[in-house]
């Protein structure tokens, strides 16, 4: 039991893990996809927004 | 007489001419209506999209960093969608339901498989908390990939018209983060596994004759003989070893969709993601099965690591062996020598 509610807690803390290096180590697609002469300040929650 | 001949030249060019004014006022209009007519047009685009081969594309040009933008078209995208669509759902459909049926049917013919000789009340360590511990970080993860990866596959004929939109919008959107990160504890897992078990899990002629007895799985009171994993385990082992290893390379590409390089290759992975998927998820049914419901006395080995001797004996009984020997030889060592379990 102290095995699987462990494995269970590493999960979750490898999956928060990883998801805040990858968004610290990569670009949001508003701006690794445009340049900087399109960029728009606030991209808002759509398709090209940080979300 | 030129006068007459003349006249008689002009009277045989007048039906000439008439013609060729009638061409002109026929043939005009004839001309602008191929050039505009737009179902002449979408006849000749098809012609033309039919004519791609697999792979080939209409490129523009893009100024932005996104290179892959520049595709207009590409025609094998057509087919990809087709699949995903109608050939997918039916494949996993078919394996992941056909197992549960075969499973079904193998308890109502055959039962549960239970101890023979009963729980002796002694056991012996089969799997090490650390061991316990990189399975059901595995399992566990790999149930929240499956749950997830199958609501993209069916969620939108299963479970839309139950949740409504809203609800299964945000619950998909959840899904697919969880199936995105929980996606990296899986793969290491998987490694793990791989390294503290490939020792126990090479193939040897001890699994011949354990397949030619069906395992003993058809008979009561009949068990091959079988060190630490048997065939069937080993089976479960490589299928988990080769079908994540390829579910994780092919995962990594679609997390990483510029990797690639391309988006026809980008459409291979995501095939060889999605069938792997289907059929990894058909097999581990039959490994939950076993070792949950379908055989007395399995789950105790992942449960609390240790397993009654007598089902050791009976299904494991070279292993059994082995670790009497190792507890044996270890006892007979001065001072320091304690048996692990």
């Amino acid at each position: 039991m102290k095995s699987f509610v462990a494995a269970l807690a590493f999960a979750v803390v490898a999956a928060v893990g990883v998801a805040m290096v990858l968004n610290t180590i990569q670009e949001p697609s508003s701006v690794a996809f445009t340049t900087t002469g399109a960029r728009v300040g606030d991209p808002g929650h759509n398709l090209i927004g940080p979300s | 007489m030129p006068g007459s001949l003349s006249i008689l030249k002009l009277a045989m060019l007048r039906p000439l001419l008439a013609a060729l004014a009638l061409l002109f006022v026929f043939a005009q209009p004839a001309t602008a209506q191929i050039s505009f007519k737009p179902t002449a047009e979408a006849v000749q685009e098809d012609k033309l999209l039919n004519a791609l081969k697999e792979g080939d594309k209409i490129s523009g040009r893009v100024s932005i960093p996104d290179g892959n933008a520049a595709n207009l078209i590409q025609p094998a995208g057509r087919d990809w969608r087709d699949f995903h669509r109608s050939k997918l759902p039916w494949i996993g459909g078919i394996s992941i339901l056909g197992m549960i049926a075969v499973l079904a049917i193998f308890l109502m013919v055959r039962g549960r498989i239970r101890v023979q000789h009963g729980f002796s009340g002694r056991t012996i360590l089969r799997f090490s908390s650390f061991e316990r511990f990189v399975h059901w970080l595995t399992a566990s993860c790999f149930i929240v990939l499956a749950l997830s990866g199958l609501n993209v596959s069916f969620g939108r004929i299963l479970i839309l018209p139950l949740f409504g939109p809203d609800a299964f919008a945000a619950m998909s959107a959840w899904a697919k983060l969880a199936h995105n990160y929980l996606a990296f504890p899986f793969m290491l897992g998987v490694a793990i596994m791989f390294l503290i078990w490939i020792k126990n899990n090479i193939p040897g002629k001890l699994d011949i004759e354990w397949i030619k007895q069906g395992g003993g799985l058809l008979s009561n009171g009949r068990h091959p003989p079988a060190k630490r994993f048997n065939a069937g385990q080993k089976g479960i082992f490589w299928i988990v070893v080769i079908g994540g290893t390829l579910m994780s390379v092919s995962g990594w590409f679609l997390l990483f969709p510029y990797l690639p390089g391309n988006v026809t290759a980008l459409q291979l992975w995501t095939v060889t993601h999605a069938v792997i998927a289907m059929l990894f998820i058909a097999v581990m049914l039959a490994h939950i099965y076993i070792g949950s419901v379908g055989m007395e006395g399995a789950f105790d080995a992942m449960g609390t690591g240790e397993v009654d001797l007598n089902w050791a004996q009976e299904h494991h009984a070279l292993w059994v062996q082995e670790e009497q020997a190792k507890a044996g030889t270890a006892a007979d060592r001065p001072a320091r020598a304690v048996p692990a379990e």
